[in-house]
């Protein structure tokens, strides 16, 4: 693989070269400059013999001087020069507990996509896509939470239509998200993606479709962003998660084996998400739904945190899939 | 041995030219040791860091990597070492993409698991103008990750960092 003909190296982590910053050239003027201020010192001090034209020090001092300077400044040109040539520290090659817990989490990268689970997915089993369709939602929903967790199942729905490459289901998805995301007051910004849907859905683009359809959520959050609706940010994300591990858990107990259980484990993104609900401002979160679904999300974070190596149980996996699709029920059906 | 004394008129000279190499001195001294003061950028540097991380993610695409469409941006300098908690999932392949506006001479982007532990795999770079870095990794277990950027040679600028996957 070439990418843009840029160099590429194998093996662990990178050289990291230590940078120029001209430090040892500055002390090698100031050394300099000390000298020549000590020499002119003790200038006064200086005898010139016309006949010999010969310079005399009169005092040990200057000398002294002159030598503390000659330390003091360090390296000399060479020395300045030898340093940017240096061969460069590498890196440490583990992080600290300490930089592992300061680590940024934000929404548009430390939550996957449903896409990227369904490809991990896809590489160990087959699942029947299709079959994990579900019927248009119907309710006309008039909350606002509500319609945000909706809006990020049906992306998630795209995805499984996606996967099943039925172009036509992309395409009724892609007019569904048009019309919740008019509910929401922005289907201004994603009318461009909505038409773009359906262009990469005729030209079966599916690798088109799973980059359109992340964008377009993310142009709907940029869009609450700009309206000032940032907590249902969260709730998109919320959505779309639950509604993809629902899809995913199905499949996995479908097609159970350890391996193909273990893809379910990610105890951070849960972690995050409940985090960020926790943070939802106080009306939002004594909402009933948002209340249940913190409730079960705590359930669910216990049931992907298994450890590394390990793998959920079959009756986990179960658990699991009944919950979500309780949580997916417990969206849709109209408050 | 002293033999006479100098002219004052040469004394005078030397006291002027005394003052000029003080004044030089600290000059010299005043130059700051090292660019730490974060400049103010404007997000048109953000802009251009992550127009120049999708081309290199876009180069990638053409061997069937997704390009996701969020990303991190910020502000580094040299000793900063930004850490991006991520998600990845077993049987895929990602690649991080990181570039920076060209204020930056050298950058690098490496993996680490959830103990700390490096990820091995490929390293791409480019150095100097507009320098450019990518990680490619494997995961063999699915859960959190982390991914480090530096920058490693230059002023502060602004970087973008975009994830592939496939």
């Amino acid at each position: 693989m070439n990418a843009g003909g840029l160099p590429r190296t194998q093996g662990e982590g990178t050289r990291a070269v230590r940078r120029a910053d001209g430090g040892g050239l500055r002390a090698y003027l100031r050394g300099v400059s000390i000298v020549i201020i000590s020499m002119l010192a003790s200038a006064r001090h200086l005898s010139y013999n016309r006949r010999t034209m010969r310079i005399f020090w009169p005092s040990p001092l200057p000398l002294a001087l002159l030598a503390g300077a000659a330390l003091f400044s360090g390296v000399g040109p060479a020395a300045a020069r030898a340093e940017q040539t240096a061969a460069p520290a590498p890196p440490p090659a583990t992080l600290t507990a300490a930089q592992m817990s300061g680590a940024v989490s934000i929404d548009a990268m430390s939550v996957p996509t449903p896409g990227e689970l369904f490809a991990a997915l896809g590489k160990q089993i087959k699942p029947n896509w299709s079959a994990a369709y579900r019927g248009p939602l119907t309710a006309a929903y008039s909350d606002r939470a509500q319609l945000a967790l909706n809006l990020g199942g049906l992306v998630a729905d795209g995805y499984v239509a996606v996967e099943a490459q039925d172009s036509q289901q992309v395409k009724n998805l892609g007019k569904d998200i048009l019309k919740l995301a008019s509910s929401l007051g922005v289907s201004k910004e994603i009318l461009e993606r909505g038409k773009r849907i359906t262009d990469f859905a005729e030209q079966n683009d599916w690798n088109g479709l799973r980059e359109e359809l992340e964008a377009t959520q993310n142009e709907v959050k940029q869009a609450m962003e700009a309206k000032r609706d940032d907590e249902l940010i969260t709730l998109v994300s919320l959505g779309g998660w639950i509604r993809g591990t629902q899809v995913v858990s199905d499949a996995v107990l479908k097609n159970f084996t350890p391996q193909t259980a273990s893809v379910l484990r990610q105890p951070a993104v849960v972690a995050f998400l409940r985090a960020k609900l926790d943070k939802l401002p106080a009306r939002l979160q004594d909402e009933p739904l948002i209340k249940k679904l913190s409730a079960q999300l705590a359930d669910i974070e216990k049931l992907v945190s298994f450890p590394l190596g390990g793998t959920a149980s079959k009756e986990d996996v179960q658990k699991l899939n009944q919950q979500t699709t309780a949580m997916v029920n417990d969206i849709v059906t109209k408050i | 041995m002293n033999n006479g004394s100098l002219s004052s008129r040469s004394r005078r000279l030397l006291r002027h030219s005394t003052t000029f190499l003080c004044c030089a001195v600290f000059a010299v001294a005043a130059i700051p040791s090292a660019p730490l003061a974060q400049a103010a950028e404007d997000t048109s540097g953000e802009t251009d860091a992550r127009v120049d991380a999708l081309e290199l993610a876009g180069a990638l695409s053409n061997d069937g990597y997704k390009i996701r469409d969020g990303h991190w941006s910020g502000t580094f300098k040299a000793g900063d070492a930004p850490v991006l908690a991520v998600n990845l999932y077993a049987g895929n392949q990602y690649y991080f993409s990181l570039a920076a506006t060209d204020k930056a001479k050298k950058v690098a982007v490496t993996v680490f698991d959830e103990n700390g532990k490096l990820l091995a795999g490929e390293l791409i770079s480019r150095d100097n103008e507009r320098p450019l870095a990518a990680a490619g990794v494997a995961p063999e277990a699915s859960g959190p990750y982390y991914v480090r950027v530096q920058l490693l040679e230059g002023q502060p600028a602004d970087f973008c960092l975009i994830c592939t996957y496939k």
